[in-house]
């Protein structure tokens, strides 16, 4: 069948009715760029504008103060923490989502019996929104009511009983884990289509070779997994400098600031504070910080699959 | 030759319409006046005054009760007035009120009746008109900025204080009230030794630790010197000086010592129960929570008095604040949604309406005729409070306006910061330090 797709990618089409299909094909494309236009690149570039003005989101007066917003980031405590937030949950959840991402996968890959509703039931956390997933660990993890204390004060195990939301030595601990068991199942499914993509023969060879389970893993499994981990582990990174609504809902960046990331902080200030300027400032250099992480990732995580 | 052009026009409605479908859609915002003409039938006369309006309305909706109550005025006032179309747009967040009023605003969704409670920023903004004038003989008394009067008052300001359980009382041995600071101590001290957590916070609303700091601000700071805020934008006074330590040291020892452990893991709304299932004996907030806790338990005894300070004297929160319902600069631009705005405040205030208000939200009257209700005992307490000469009457620290007006993003930072220093156990002395620098951050950042 003839399509404009194969017309316009066939050698033997004159270029003039390659040219008349290009033409169609971007009166096709135009509604997708006007909306991008509006509702992205516009605003991008606006904020990089109003990055440079003390503009507090509702008045009329802009005015421009050059540099001033980001000599503030620079010497900000305030940012500074967020930042240190920021890097201690990025960390945290990069590795953790992966690693038990891996785990479901081998076990969801491994175990024939009831896989499709393991796999299932792994993966339906990554369907509710965070806002929902939120408030759903708020209320289990409440100090007074939650089911979690309520069940370890039942057990005998009331001195474990903790303010997890409250206590800033768990707040960021109960964020990153309520964050990994919503995550952990959409990486499984990467990880699952890698795993199902190498070839039994090669397990089956080094078996009777007398490799164990382990072995087995840690020179075929894990090496012939390499694209799936790069993909991973860019998506959670770039996932982990984004949160925002699990810190809204169930800790609103406290108890003090011990949870307040940059996602967080350019919120606060650009509407709470009043301080659109300032946050977009911080928007930028959050931009920036992906960027950067993200292009070192990608470039050691490939040289890795090369290497592999 | 024919399919050429066909095609062509083709693509170009396509596109034309699948950009126009979705920049278009159905204006379900509330800022939509619907002037279509009457209907065709008789009566054409009738249907031309009675043209539908329809106008947005935002509130603070922290406290259920005051929810209710105003929710329950805007239904009546809508089945009276079938032309005028209300759009409730408050909901309930984790967010403070100010926050989401300016969400609100960010998104194009700024409600055409606002309640105002930051009346100095936002009027500064151009965001709000000033109060009508036909309105403003409604009203005792109307809170002015820079000469202008922005709000018709909700209510006037209510004390805050402690709600006790007296039965927690009663079994803690506490026969008297407190008369100064250090007897209020020893009656914490003894309902904790009876096992009881003295006081329960709604630490996980931020607005709700303003209770508590504000009670320390107002004795150690207010009282004695009314302008300290402005003084402190001049540079003149500091956060380390010795009363404010001395403020913020009572906050952090009381906190540490006589505050339920779930502090910052529990909502204002929730502290009614707590107060009510014998989780906790006391509670500071304000008469509000009558309401609230009553409804919790109508058996529930309690009573409510202003705390002392050190040295015997009441200090509360009682002078009037620049807030209540606002009409938006937008929505002033548009006469039919004015007219319809006016209606419904002159509505809300009437004697029916406006007395089952101030019953739900125990609410002091802001109107000029005089508002009678069946006060409770602990209402009654209120009101004596509020009649006393003796209880010096002052403001929290960020009700203030004209010079002593704070940078408006301080208030949640302090609140926050002092969560911190309470958790960590934190040198008051290093976090008032901290505070300085913020505030004059802030105070800079705001000039610019």
């Amino acid at each position: 069948m003839t399509t404009p797709a194969t017309l316009i990618n066939n050698p033997q089409t004159s270029t003039k009715k390659r040219r008349k299909w290009q033409s169609y094909a971007l009166f096709f494309i135009l509604p997708a760029f006007i909306l991008y236009t509006l509702f992205v690149i516009v605003p991008t570039v606006g904020s990089i504008y109003y990055s440079f003005t003390s503009w507090d989101g509702i008045s009329p007066d802009i005015r421009f103060i050059g540099l001033a917003n980001f000599v503030e980031i620079w010497n900000s405590p305030r940012v500074h923490n967020a930042l240190k937030n920021t890097m201690i949950m990025t960390i945290s959840l990069v590795l953790l989502e992966n690693v038990v991402a891996i785990l479901l996968a081998l076990l969801v890959d491994k175990v024939r019996w009831l896989s499709k509703l393991f796999r299932s039931i792994f993966y339906f956390p990554t369907l509710l929104s965070g806002i929902v997933m939120g408030f759903v660990w708020a209320m289990l993890l409440n100090y007074n009511f939650g089911v979690i204390n309520q069940m370890l004060n039942k057990i005998g195990l009331g001195a474990l009983a903790v303010d997890w939301l409250g206590d800033p030595r768990y707040a960021m601990l109960a964020i990153v884990l309520s964050t990994v068991w919503k995550g952990a199942g959409y990486y499984m499914i990467i990880y699952l289509a890698g795993l199902q993509g190498i070839p039994q023969e090669l397990n089956e060879a080094a078996s009777i070779d007398g490799a164990n389970g382990w072995q087995q893993f840690r020179h075929i499994t894990f090496p012939l997994l390499a694209g799936s981990v790069t993909v991973c582990m860019v998506l959670a990174m770039i996932g982990a400098l984004k949160i925002f609504d699990q810190i809204a809902v169930m800790t609103d960046g406290g108890p003090g600031f011990e949870t307040e990331t940059l996602t967080y902080l350019i919120y606060k200030v650009g509407f709470g504070e009043l301080r659109q300027g300032f946050g977009t400032a911080l928007a930028i250099v959050l931009f920036l910080i992906i960027m950067i992480i993200t292009v070192i990732q990608v470039k050691f995580l490939q040289k890795r699959e090369v290497e592999l | 030759m024919f399919r050429k052009p066909w095609i062509k026009l083709s693509a170009i409605v396509l596109a034309a319409s699948i950009t126009l479908t979705a920049c278009g859609g159905g204006n379900s915002g509330g800022n939509t006046v619907d002037k279509s003409a009457p209907g065709n039938n008789g009566g054409a006369v009738q249907e031309e005054t009675k043209k539908e309006v329809s106008f947005t309305i935002g509130y603070a909706s922290g406290d259920p009760a005051g929810k209710k109550a105003i929710s329950d005025v805007i239904t009546k006032f809508m089945e009276e007035n079938p032309n005028i179309k209300i759009k409730d747009l408050s909901e309930t967040t984790s967010s403070a009120y100010l926050d989401w009023l300016k969400t609100k605003d960010a998104v194009g969704e700024f409600p055409d009746l606002v309640e105002m409670r930051d009346t100095e920023l936002f009027a500064n903004a151009g965001k709000i008109v000033e109060l009508p004038t036909d309105l403003r003989d409604l009203f005792s008394t109307l809170p002015e900025v820079d000469g202008k009067v922005y709000n018709a008052p909700l209510t006037m300001t209510s004390p805050w204080g402690i709600i006790y359980s007296k039965k927690a009382y009663e079994e803690a041995g506490v026969t008297e009230l407190p008369k100064n600071w250090d007897e209020f101590i020893a009656i914490q001290e003894k309902l904790k030794g009876n096992g009881i957590s003295p006081l329960v916070v709604g630490g996980k609303d931020i607005f709700h630790m303003g209770f508590w700091v504000n009670k320390f601000l107002i004795d150690q700071i207010y009282v004695k010197d009314p302008d300290w805020n402005s003084k402190r934008t001049a540079k003149e006074v500091s956060f380390t000086d010795p009363n404010v330590v001395q403020a913020v040291t009572d906050y952090k020892e009381l906190f540490q010592n006589y505050v339920d452990k779930g502090w910052l893991s529990t909502g204002d709304n929730q502290t009614a129960s707590f107060l009510v299932t014998g989780k906790a004996a006391q509670l500071y907030s304000g008469p509000w929570m009558f309401t609230q806790i009553a409804e919790a338990d109508p058996n529930f005894e309690f009573g409510f008095y202003a705390v002392p300070d050190r040295e015997g004297k009441v200090n509360v929160v009682g002078l009037p604040t620049a807030g209540g319902w606002s009409l938006s600069t937008e929505a002033s631009k548009d006469q039919d949604k004015t007219e319809a705005i006016k209606e419904f405040i002159r509505y809300f205030y009437k004697a029916e309406n406006y007395t089952k208000y101030l019953e739900t939200t125990n609410g002091i009257p802001s109107t000029k005729e005089n508002i009678k209700y069946n006060a409770t005992e602990q209402m009654q307490t209120v009101l004596d409070i509020m009649a006393d000469a003796n209880v010096t009457k002052s403001l929290a620290i960020n009700n203030w306006w004209g010079k002593n007006l704070i940078p408006p993003q301080f208030r949640n930072w302090y609140y926050k910061q002092l969560q911190e220093l309470v958790v960590k156990d934190g040198d008051v002395l290093e976090y008032m330090k901290q505070a300085d620098k913020e505030y004059d951050n802030q105070v800079k950042a705001n000039s610019m």
